[in-house]
């Protein structure tokens, strides 16, 4: 199949990192997986952009989605079902309209996978890994995916440290404090007492 | 409570993989390369020129669009999931099948090479399911961070889910026509009018009213909080109190809540085996489902639901993608998650700027354009609707 210009450009870059160690199994492990963590890095950062970009819009659908919810919790409290049964209503609209924002939202940090794969399709289409005892095999996708979230679980441990997402961390966690909602069942429920605590 | 529930997630994922990985048979779907050796070779219809331009999947003299052309689409998606909301999901399917030509071009091998045929039809939901599907997941994991998980709730959606996302992939891969496809979607396309007409009706605007009001009320009576002890705190969680084959119940906050498993059962085998068969990921579907249907608190539902969409969505990915080896055009879905993205800030800056009443409407005139265009071309052969 022949390749888009923009895969042709970056063709030669992108299998360089396919032939680092010269064993064949080893080089695709590794080019995979310095696929993997790229996309992931690039993805981490447009999803953060974008969120900046439409924070004000976020802040408001999650204030009024918040709002619901704690009037129905506590209209739980109070034992009036009917209230409850309203606000509880009113907290799916608004939950809806949040989730709905975030799954176009969620576009920015998967582009970068799918970009990938698409050049990997190219390259790789014919590798299968038989998987021991079954008869399927494992394509690059799915090779890619396992990766990914190992990227994805490597790169949650050290991306707090870096300014970037620590602006966006500071943001995500001050959301209850600034919409002056409460933001779990723990935040209404009474505190309990800490074993040995004050 | 946190690590028990990854815990959960991720011995029901692994069950899963497990599940369809014994169960399923090899695939004889059809890869697109055998697929394309069984089509007659020629320039007429239904036939495949192999000196042609590759378009669609490599497929020679298979419709092919410029890529800003797949970015502009993925704008327009993206913009009616952040300001419209469900009705993304719709449009996303409405580019592969009718905007990119995709389903005209899949139907002139109906009868000259119906693998290939089916494949296409395969092809287009699992490019709506990563398109949509996978976005929904995502943004079902952030809830999940906000809610609480209700064990044996989560656990009822999860194996309906399962049940769903495994076996509608397994039964119908490979042998679904692109007829049947466009008039199943149709009826989605009906279902999703008739909700966002019932909103914009004065009987649903007067009951959305009725709710601010009742909840207005509430907020202006002064409210009694749970009694700041341990008791008391023990008491406003979530305890499940009775665990039973017809009837589970758990109290919330002093308030009893019951429900029959067979339900949530039943709603994710339904709402995952609607996200596998039209692939526009009815992940969306589980909330409002548990909310409005089993009248559970909403907070709870959130969270729990997620789960039910990770499950499915890993169970319905894997068997697509690795038992029934369904090919997908990864250079289409980059650029119109590209596009989504951009659709995704336009939507929030744009939509304050128009009624969110008239927005509906306007989607109501077209989810039933498309609705009747595909019914008619899916179940009658050909469209009434102009251009569909």
């Amino acid at each position: 199949m022949e390749m888009h210009p923009v895969f042709l450009f970056l063709d030669p870059y992108l299998i360089w990192l396919y032939r680092l160690s010269g064993q064949t199994l080893a080089d695709f492990l590794i080019g995979t997986w310095a696929l993997a963590f790229m996309a992931l890095i690039i993805g981490e950062i447009t999803i953060s952009l974008a969120f900046l970009m439409v924070k004000k819009r976020i802040d408001q659908t999650t204030a009024e989605a918040a709002k619901y919810q704690r009037l129905s919790m506590e209209a739980l409290v109070e034992g009036d079902k009917l209230a409850y049964k309203a606000a509880n209503k009113l907290a799916n609209d608004a939950f809806g309209k949040s989730f709905f924002m975030q799954i176009a939202l969620s576009a920015a940090f998967l582009w970068p996978a799918f970009f990938a794969l698409a050049w990997m399709s190219h390259r790789f289409n014919d590798i299968e890994f038989p998987l021991p005892y079954t008869h399927h095999s494992l394509g690059f996708i799915g090779v890619f995916i396992l990766l990914f979230v190992a990227a994805y679980f490597l790169f949650k441990g050290i991306k707090y440290r870096l300014p970037h997402f620590r602006r966006i961390k500071q943001i995500l966690d001050g959301y209850p404090d600034r919409t002056g909602e409460r933001n779990s069942f723990a935040d209404l429920a009474p505190e309990r007492k800490k074993p040995g605590g004050t | 409570m946190r690590k028990n529930s990854l815990l959960i997630i991720g011995l029901l994922a692994v069950l899963a993989v497990v599940v369809t990985l014994v169960l399923a048979s090899p695939s004889f779907a059809g890869k697109l390369e055998e697929a394309i050796a069984k089509t007659p070779q020629g320039i007429g219809k239904g036939m495949i020129d192999p000196s042609a331009k590759p378009g669609f999947m490599g497929i020679p003299g298979a419709p092919h669009s410029f890529w800003l052309f797949y970015i502009l689409w993925g704008i327009w998606v993206g913009w009616i999931f952040s300001s419209v909301g469900a009705f993304g999901g719709v449009m996303a399917g409405v580019g592969h099948i009718t905007v990119f030509g995709l389903a005209d071009y899949g139907r002139t091998f109906k009868s000259t090479s119906p693998p290939l045929n089916k494949l296409l039809t395969d092809s287009i939901r699992v490019c709506n399911q990563y398109l949509v599907g996978l976005s929904a997941f995502i943004s079902s994991v952030t809830y999940y961070r906000m809610g609480r998980l209700v064990l044996p709730l989560g656990l009822c959606l999860a194996i309906g889910g399962i049940l769903g996302a495994y076996l509608i992939p397994v039964l119908t891969a490979g042998k679904i026509n692109l007829s049947m496809y466009v008039g199943y979607f149709g009826i989605i396309v009906f279902a999703v009018a008739f909700v966002l007409f019932y909103e914009t009706t004065p009987s649903g605007q007067e009951r959305k009213k009725a709710a601010k009001a009742a909840a207005k009320a509430f907020e202006d009576i002064h409210i009694r909080k749970c009694a700041v002890d341990e008791g008391g705190a023990h008491a406003c969680g979530v305890q499940v109190t009775h665990w039973g084959v017809s009837k589970i119940s758990f109290t919330f906050y002093g308030q009893e809540f019951s429900f029959n498993p067979l339900w949530p059962l039943l709603g994710g085998f339904v709402i995952s085996a609607i996200s596998a068969f039209i692939g526009v990921g009815g992940g969306f579907l589980y909330v409002p489902f548990l909310t409005s249907v089993a009248g559970l608190p909403m907070f709870i539902v959130a969270g729990t639901s997620a789960l039910a969409v990770l499950v499915s969505m890993i169970t319905s990915i894997f068997t697509f993608m690795f038992i029934k080896s369904v090919p997908v055009d990864f250079v289409m879905i980059f650029t119109e998650l590209i596009g989504i993205a951009i659709g995704s800030v336009l939507g929030p800056l744009t939509s304050k700027y128009i009624p969110e009443v008239w927005l509906k409407r306007l989607f109501v005139v077209l989810a039933v354009y498309v609705g009747i265009g595909y019914l008619t071309k899916g179940f009658l052969g050909y469209s009434v609707m102009p251009g569909m």
